[in-house]
């Protein structure tokens, strides 16, 4: 409660100062409100382009998935492979999760930082789509790697963007929105991707790498749009430092390795429940497609629309459950109800032939619900100066499980079918009682 | 049990093999539990090497009755499966009579009276149709079909208790059509894809196209196969679906083609296919190709009995249905792509196998649900007494 009150006297102070300082510089000319970096409407238009930064991200991020049996029968791979895309986003963050905000705040700096990453993201997606078009493995999973380097890292620099021109309690709203388009992202890349594929094979007169390649080539276009966003802010943000007088944003993480031997015992479990979690999670996602197919006997359009029900839902819920968690506390309890929900949402796609949009939906519910628990938990575990170590740290585990999952998952499905891989991600939701019940006790 | 399985990925199915073996076989497979003896014997009888096809009969002898497998390459390659209620029926064949087929009576089961049920199944036709759409909607666009009947088939190969026959002729180029046949003595899985548990009680066949030359780049494939049930034709197909696709990866239903005895929900004879055909002779999950059946339909008994030398020995009357089962749905890849599609069916009299989870999956189930559920009690009791052991605490402390 203290640290709020000090947060609001604090921006008071700022906003008193801007006409202050404007006088002294002499500079008396009135802007419109729309030019004004100190007033609401500029800083909505920031906002808007802030929130479209991660766009181009989170759209090619689950390409792979919108498109599954098209990359699986184009390139003859079997599923182990196509799981592959997905660990080789997942390796380079392993290790850069630490380095990013290092790399924003004294290498970079966070302008010039989030346009080299934007950048990343979008030669990324040119090299995955090159692979395609000339149907070369290897040069796909570069693509993905590069991607990968670009994606986390520029979630961070959103991140700090936010923090930057947003305070106090309308950030909570900002990081809202900012998740809200990261999720409006993914859901419309699942639902018209098949759709411009289509458009595509005739175009190009049949399905094949040719097809493929210039589809994710036309996806490559939301990195491109990302690209423009990041200038566009740096633009902004440097005309705001400029008249302003600000200092340019800094991430305020400081990342020291050593201090993880200093990491309670309730922080090792609090991310071993977040990769535990989080690989039952979009590992099923990479590969649900066929799996509605087949099983619920849906249409390629319909299995792809309510495996994106898990984003479309977590958009709204987010804000709202985020709400709900702050106002009554007790996080482990609703980490736990989470889990609960998570375990009955597989074990009703695996063990019946019940609609599966109840338990997308139950899964779209708790995965928010989660996010919005788990994640502030670590804030109450460590102090603030080695709070930057401490998520770096749950970025990179849950980086790594997930590659290494992802690659299992893909290995089981080729060998023994949905029902083991359901019955797998059963029961790693399930070692997770063990680590609450912990957690609780403790 | 069942003999080593040879799976993809060794080094983590060891420990399965292990589990396996060391379940009771009670456990896997919903079937009952009959081993029968099997004795297999080639041309019955027969003083030369019949010209024309080969006729296999295996003997399948329970604790009190008997399946008779029958099966023969004059004309179209014919199963017929005879089911007795004593273990010392035999199987006549008058061989002058047979490959003279135009009367009845060729071959019988002695005694007459103890057969109880009979079924059979003819591979009448191979159809081939040109997708130019890539609709997989067989309806026109049919070159003219093979007749089955009209192959030239190979001496029956013997080994295990498998038969192969492979028909070839001129127009497939250097392919060939292959029928294997498998008879089983007690319950158990196949080993190769799509791995259907079978029973003492039913035989598998697995057909394969290899190497035939499509008569166009957009070819698919049907096969036509006739159906007699005995007094109780073959006259509905029934799809049921369950949740374990461990032995069929993606593959969710089953369809079985019954023969239903009238006025009861009881079968006495049933085809049962899994909807899936492979690309490859080692598939994996991609070589995966869905199928579709017709729905069965009364055929000619004539024609028939004209096409298959078994049908016209055994039958004196011809109850007979058809159904097309058809390779391929939109978009998947055409015969042409590998030049290869293999399906398997199961033939047998009584009630279809149930599929059972293997004891693997049921292990994990159990271990995985019940034990943090155990563990969630237990915290939670206690956490109860914990609290209650606590007491209200009391918020002044006495000061002396």
């Amino acid at each position: 409660m203290a640290d709020f009150v000090e947060r609001q006297n604090l921006l008071e102070d700022d906003e008193s100062s801007p006409a202050e300082r404007r006088s002294a510089s002499g500079d008396d000319r009135p802007m419109s409100a729309i030019c004004d970096p100190s007033r609401l409407p500029h800083r909505a238009v920031v906002l808007v382009f802030m929130c479209f930064l991660g766009f181009g991200s989170y759209f090619c991020y689950d390409n792979p998935a919108a498109l599954q049996t098209q990359v699986i029968q184009d390139l003859n791979l079997n599923t182990a492979k196509f799981m592959q895309l997905y660990a080789w986003y997942s390796w380079p963050n392993v290790v850069l999760c630490f380095f990013g905000g290092f790399l924003l705040d004294r290498v970079f700096g966070i302008r010039l930082g989030t346009i080299i990453f934007s950048l990343f993201v979008c030669v990324g997606q040119v090299i995955f789509a090159a692979g395609a078009w000339y149907d070369l493995f290897w040069l796909m999973e570069l693509g993905r790697f590069v991607f990968g380097i670009g994606g986390e890292s520029l979630a961070v620099a959103q991140n700090t963007y936010a923090v930057n021109w947003f305070k106090g309690k309308e950030l909570n709203l900002v990081f809202g929105l900012q998740l809200s388009m990261a999720r409006l992202g993914s859901t419309v890349n699942m639902n018209i991707m098949g759709w411009v594929y289509n458009k595509v094979a005739v175009v190009v007169g049949s399905p094949g790498p040719t097809t493929l390649g210039a589809s994710l080539m036309i996806a490559a276009v939301t990195c491109l749009f990302s690209l423009v966003c990041a200038l566009v802010l740096g633009f902004l943000d440097k005309r705001a430092e400029r008249i302003l007088h600000k200092e340019e944003g800094k991430t305020g993480e400081v990342i020291k390795l050593t201090d993880v031997k200093d990491f309670p015992l309730t922080l090792w479990l609090v991310f071993i429940i977040c990769v535990g979690y989080y690989v039952a999670i979009f590992p099923f996602i990479g590969l649900g497609q066929v799996f509605f197919i087949e099983k619920f006997n849906f249409s390629p359009a319909e299995a792809r629309a309510v495996n994106s029900i898990v984003y479309i839902i977590s958009a709204p819920a987010s804000p709202v459950l985020g709400f709900v968690v702050d106002k009554t506390g007790r996080n482990v309890v609703w980490v736990m109800m989470a889990v609960v929900a998570t375990l009955a949402a597989h074990m009703m796609l695996a063990f019946t032939f019940w609609n599966p949009w109840i338990a997308m939906s139950l899964l779209g519910v708790s995965y928010s619900l989660l996010a919005c628990a788990l994640w502030p938990m670590v804030a109450f575990m460590v102090p603030e100066h080695q709070l930057g170590t401490a998520y770096g740290f749950m970025q990179s585990i849950q980086n790594l499980g997930l590659a290494l999952i992802a690659m299992a998952a893909g290995a089981i499905l080729d060998s023994r079918g949905y029902l083991v891989l359901e019955v797998f991600f059963c029961a790693c939701i399930c070692s997770q009682y063990f680590y609450l019940s912990f957690l609780l006790v403790f | 049990m069942a003999a080593a399985v040879t799976m993809r990925d060794d080094r983590v199915f060891v420990v399965l093999l292990i589990l396996r073996l060391s379940f009771c076989p009670c456990l896997v497979g919903g079937t009952n539990e009959y081993k029968r003896q099997l004795t297999l014997e080639l041309n019955p009888n027969s003083t030369s090497v019949p010209p024309g096809g080969d006729l296999l009969h295996v003997r399948a002898v329970g604790d009190n009755d008997t399946l008779h497998f029958l099966w023969c390459s004059q004309g179209a390659p014919t199963l017929l499966i005879v089911h007795t209620n004593t273990s010392n029926s035999s199987v006549q064949v008058n061989w002058t009579q047979f490959l003279s087929r135009n009367v009845s009576g060729g071959l019988s089961v002695e005694p007459q009276s103890s057969i109880q049920y009979s079924i059979a199944v003819v591979f009448s036709r191979l159809l081939e149709y040109d997708d130019v759409n890539d609709t997989a909607m067989p309806d026109s666009d049919f070159f003219p079909p093979y007749e089955l009947q009209n192959l030239n088939w190979t001496r029956l190969q013997l080994f295990n208790a498998k038969a192969l026959l492979c028909g070839e002729t001129p127009e497939f180029g250097n392919g060939s059509l292959c029928l294997t046949l498998s008879v089983f003595d007690s319950d158990g899985r196949a080993e190769s894809w799509p791995r259907l548990l079978h029973s003492a009680n039913s035989s598998q066949l697995e057909v394969w196209l290899h190497g035939i030359m499509p008569r166009s780049a957009n070819s698919r494939f049907l096969l036509e196969m006739q159906a007699v049930g005995g007094d109780f034709p073959l006259s509905r197909v029934d799809v049921r679906q369950f949740i374990d696709d461990e032995f069929t990866p993606s593959i969710f239903k089953v369809s079985q083609w019954v023969s239903p005895v009238k006025g009861g929900s009881d079968v006495s004879g049933y085809v049962q296919w899994k909807p899936v055909a492979y690309r490859q002779t080692n598939p994996a999950l991609e070589d995966a190709t869905p199928c579709r059946y017709s729905d069965p339909q009364t055929q000619d008994g004539n024609a028939t009995a004209a096409s298959s030398a078994l049908i016209q020995a055994f039958f004196s009357q011809h109850n007979i249905t058809g159904l097309n089962v058809s390779f391929g749905l939109a978009g998947e890849p055409f015969y042409n792509s590998t030049r290869f599609l293999s399906w398997t069916m199961l033939v047998g009299v009584g009630a279809p196998p149930v599929d059972t989870f293997s004891p693997i999956v049921l292990a994990i189930m159990a271990v995985g649900l019940g034990t943090p559920m155990i563990l969630l009690l237990v915290g939670g009791v206690l956490v109860c007494l914990h609290k209650r052991r606590q007491g209200s605490p009391a918020i002044y402390q006495p000061i002396n």
